[in-house]
């Protein structure tokens, strides 16, 4: 199973759970989050994620590397979607494996709050009228600013 | 031949282009001075706050040296999740 995976193709956090598990092998504690396209009650819109192809891939890669370095990861996995989706879509799934469920939970949570404001994506809303632009929240800004060693 | 290429908001003011390292630029600074100067709104565009610079798909800085054969990147804040 590869570290990272960029696709434009939908894909299932179960069944990405079940194949991260497979390759963490014996293991005590596995941790994972799945983000998923928000319906924004029934206003249905297209979300339009773009990358930069070789970098993206790359920048990820090294911010697992410091995760890795900073708990005792055994194995964590990156499954992040680009292109077009709908609403209640999975965009992006991180799991992290570890002796002890701190490791695992914490590897979680940064590799998540890098991912949202550190990882080369760009994203559009497309709608009625037309294609938006959206930035990073504040609020991830400041989740970033937990992790400063 | 440099590579210059946009991302994020800032690819609604320049399509990717390939070009000679032109005369004057050693710099990513001087590269946006030069990409900016006959286009305004790419001029505001990549001063806006929060963009970022990565030269040969590394994060940099913009007082970074540029030479031929690099690929430049400017991009608009990062959005992922």
């Amino acid at each position: 199973m590869e570290r990272v995976n960029i696709t434009a193709a939908p894909f299932s956090p179960s069944a990405l759970a079940e194949q991260f598990r497979a390759h963490a092998g014996d293991i005590g504690a596995i941790a994972s989050f799945t983000g998923y396209v928000r319906g924004e009650g029934g206003n249905v819109q297209t979300l339009r994620l773009s990358h930069y192809p070789g970098m993206t891939e790359a920048e990820i890669g090294r911010i697992m590397d410091r995760a890795t370095k900073k708990w005792e990861i055994m194995a964590c996995h990156v499954t992040h979607r680009v292109g077009d989706m709908a609403a209640d879509e999975a965009i992006v799934f991180v799991s992290a494996a570890s002796a002890h469920r701190r490791a695992a939970f914490e590897a979680v949570d940064f590799l998540m709050d890098y991912l949202k404001s550190e990882a080369p994506f760009w994203k559009q809303e497309i709608g009625g009228g037309g294609a938006k632009w959206i930035e990073p929240r504040d609020q991830d800004k400041h989740d970033l600013n937990r992790w400063q060693d | 031949m440099i590579r210059i290429l946009f991302f994020g908001r800032l690819s609604d003011a320049a399509q990717p282009l390939s070009c000679e390292l032109p005369d004057d630029v050693a710099t990513v600074q001087q590269l946006a001075i030069w990409l900016g100067a006959d286009n305004p709104a790419l001029s505001d565009a990549l001063s806006a706050k929060g963009v970022r610079i990565a030269v040969n798909q590394d994060m940099t800085a913009k007082d970074a040296a540029i030479k031929d054969g690099d690929e430049i990147a400017f991009m608009s804040p990062l959005s992922g999740g």
